[in-house]
C-alpha cells in the first residue's frame, strides 16, 4: 500500500476510529439518493423544464444568453475581446486548477477546513469562485435587452424584448470609451507586470524560499491574471477605457 | 462467528407465519445463490457482505468516522454520480421519444409534453437533475480544495477531477441544443460563436488569417459541422451527448473512484 497511502494520511494513523460500511456508510448512501430522488421528482412536478418557439434562424432574441454556467464568459465579452474571453480565460482557468495540487504541495491541513493556515490559497480561491458567480449573477439576472443593465426592481418600459425607446439609449451604450495608445499601455502593462511578479517575492521571502521560483511563477501568473480581469473591469466602469493594449493583430 | 451484533429480546411485529415463510425462502437453493452472505448481522458478515460484493466493492468495508460525516463531505462527491445515474435513466427513456432531425426535434419535444405518458416529467426531471450537476460538481469541487483533499497523494484525481467537472459542463451544454427551440439554439449560437475567435484555430481570432483559416475551415466549422447551426450541429451534439460525452466521463469516473478507494477518505494529519 506503500504507492497510495502516506504517513499524513488519517488512515494510516494509529487509533484512527473506523466502522463498518455496512449498514452505517450505506444507510447515508441510501438515504442521500432517496432524498435526491424525491427532491429531483418534486421539483419536476411544480416546475416545467423551458421550452420557447421553434429555433429559427431569421429570428435572433435580443438578447441570446448562454446557459447559466457559462453566461460569466459572456459576461466577460463586455470588457474583453472574444478570444480572451471565450477562450484565453476559460482555458487559463482550467490549467489554474489542475495545476493547484502541483503548485500547493505542502501536506499540512489535510482532510479537515482551516483558514489560519492557508490564508492564501482559500482567499484566491474563494476570490476566483465569488468572481465567477457573480458574473453568472449580473448576466443572468441583471443583463436585458442590447446586454444593459435592467434592475429587476425597477419595471422599464419594454416593448416585448425589444428596446422600444432608440432615440433614448441607456447610459452605457452612449457611454464614450478611449483606447490607450500604445506605448502607454505597453508600459503600464509591462510595469504591472514584473511589479506584481517581483514585490511579492520580496515580501514574503519565507513563502518565496520554500515553493522555489517556478511554482512561485505559476502561481503568480494566474493572480496577476485574476487581477488583471478586475482591473480591466474597473478601468472600463470606472476611466471608459475599452482597450489597454491595441495592436493591428489583436487588442486586450 | 464473533459476538451477535443483534439484541435477541428484539420485538417483533412480523406474524410467525410470515417469518416462516421468509425463513423458507432464505433457505432455498436460488436464494442462497444470489445473496451468498446472509444478512449481515456479524461483524465478519459485514466485512464480507461489502466485499463479496461486485457492487459493494465500490466501498470500503470499513470507513472512516471523520469522513463519513455530512457536515465534513456534504455528500456531494456521491450526489453527483447519482445524479449521472439519475440522468443516464431519463435520458435513455427520452431518446425513445426524441429524433435528432431538424424538422421533427421541436415536434418531439411538443409530444414529450402533451401526447407521451409521463412525458414531461421524464424531460423535467432530465433538465433540473442536469442542472443540479452541474451545481453539486462545482460544490464537489469547492468542498475538496477548503479541505485540502487534493495534496499527496490525491495529486492527479484532483486532475480527473478538473477534467470531470469540464466534462459535465460539456453534457449540459450539448443537451441545450437538442430541443431545438429558440433559447437553445441562440445558446449554442452564443457559445460555439467564441470557439471561432480562438487564437490561430478560429476563423475570428488574432493571426488566424496567416494560417489560411476561414469560416468553412476553423475549429468551429469542426464543433457544428457548417458554417451556422444547422442539421449537422444537431446530430453532432446529440451523439457526443448521448454516446462520446458520457463514454468518456464514464471511464473518467472509474478512475476517479478507484482512486478514492484506494488512497481512502481524507482526514486530518
Amino acid at each position: 500500500m506503500a504507492e497510495t497511502k502516506t504517513d499524513a494520511m488519517i488512515s494510516t494513523q494509529p487509533g484512527y476510529d473506523k466502522m463498518p460500511a455496512w449498514p452505517y456508510f450505506m444507510w447515508i448512501v441510501l438515504l442521500s439518493s432517496l432524498f435526491i430522488t424525491i427532491l429531483i421528482w418534486v421539483l419536476s412536478m411544480f416546475f416545467n423544464a423551458p421550452l420557447e418557439e421553434a429555433a429559427e434562424w431569421a429570428k435572433t432574441p435580443n438578447p441570446a444568453k448562454a446557459p447559466w454556467y457559462f453566461i460569466g464568459l459572456q459576461e466577460l465579452l463586455v470588457y474583453f475581446d472574444p478570444w480572451i474571453a471565450g477562450v484565453i480565460l476559460p482555458q487559463q482557468i482550467l490549467i489554474g486548477l489542475i495545476l493547484i495540487p502541483y503548485v500547493d504541495t505542502a501536506p499540512e491541513v489535510q482532510g479537515y477546513y482551516n483558514f489560519s493556515k492557508r490564508k492564501f490559497q482559500v482567499i484566491f480561491f474563494s476570490f476566483g469562485i465569488f468572481l465567477w458567480f457573480f458574473l453568472i449573477v449580473v448576466g443572468q439576472l441583471l443583463r436585458g435587452p442590447s446586454w444593459e443593465i435592467y434592475w429587476p426592481m425597477i419595471d422599464y418600459p419594454l416593448g416585448g424584448q425589444e428596446w422600444t425607446y432608440p432615440d433614448q439609449p441607456l447610459k452605457t451604450s452612449q457611454a464614450k470609451l478611449y483606447n490607450l495608445s500604445l506605448p502607454v499601455g505597453i508600459t503600464i502593462s509591462v510595469i504591472g507586470f514584473i511589479a506584481g511578479m517581483t514585490l511579492p517575492a520580496m515580501m514574503f521571502k519565507k513563502y518565496f524560499k520554500e515553493v522555489g521560483i517556478i511554482k512561485y511563477s505559476l502561481v503568480m501568473v494566474h493572480v496577476l491574471l485574476t487581477l488583471g480581469v478586475v482591473g480591466k473591469i474597473l478601468l472600463r466602469l470606472v476611466f471608459g477605457i475599452k482597450y489597454v493594449i491595441v495592436t493591428p493583430w489583436f487588442n486586450i | 462467528m464473533s459476538t451477535n451484533l443483534n439484541n435477541n429480546n428484539e420485538v417483533s411485529f412480523v406474524p410467525p407465519f410470515l417469518k416462516k415463510i421468509f425463513e423458507y425462502i432464505k433457505s432455498t437453493p436460488v436464494w442462497k445463490s444470489i445473496f451468498r452472505v446472509g444478512y449481515p448481522d456479524t461483524m465478519p458478515k459485514r466485512m464480507a457482505v461489502m466485499r463479496s460484493s461486485f457492487y459493494m466493492h465500490i466501498f470500503p468495508t470499513k470507513v472512516g468516522m471523520h469522513g463519513m460525516k455530512i457536515k465534513y463531505g456534504w455528500c456531494m462527491g456521491g450526489i453527483t454520480f447519482f445524479l449521472f445515474l439519475l440522468l443516464t435513466i431519463t435520458g435513455i427513456l427520452l431518446m425513445f421519444y426524441y429524433v435528432p432531425e431538424e424538422h421533427r426535434a421541436y415536434n418531439d419535444m411538443k409530444d414529450l409534453r402533451y401526447v407521451v405518458p409521463f412525458g414531461m416529467i421524464l424531460r423535467n426531471m432530465h433538465r433540473w437533475a442536469a442542472h443540479g450537476m452541474v451545481f453539486t460538481v462545482i460544490l464537489h469541487m469547492i468542498r475538496v480544495f477548503y479541505t485540502g483533499s487534493y495534496k499527496p497523494p490525491r495529486q492527479f484525481n484532483w486532475t480527473v477531477g478538473v477534467l470531470l467537472l469540464l466534462l459535465t459542463l460539456l453534457l449540459s451544454f450539448t443537451g441545450y441544443l437538442l430541443p431545438w427551440d429558440q433559447l437553445g439554439f441562440w445558446a449554442v449560437t452564443v457559445g460555439t460563436n467564441m470557439a471561432s475567435a480562438t487564437p490561430l484555430l478560429g476563423y475570428e481570432g488574432p493571426f488566424s488569417k496567416y494560417l489560411g483559416i476561414q469560416i468553412d475551415n476553423d475549429i468551429r466549422f469542426a464543433l457544428i459541422g457548417g458554417t451556422r447551426i444547422g442539421p449537422n450541429a444537431l446530430i453532432r451534439a446529440y451523439v457526443w451527448h448521448c454516446v462520446g460525452l458520457p463514454l468518456i466521463a464514464t471511464a473518467l469516473m472509474i478512475f476517479h473512484f478507484w482512486r478514492i478507494r484506494k488512497d481512502g477518505f481524507s482526514g486530518p494529519m
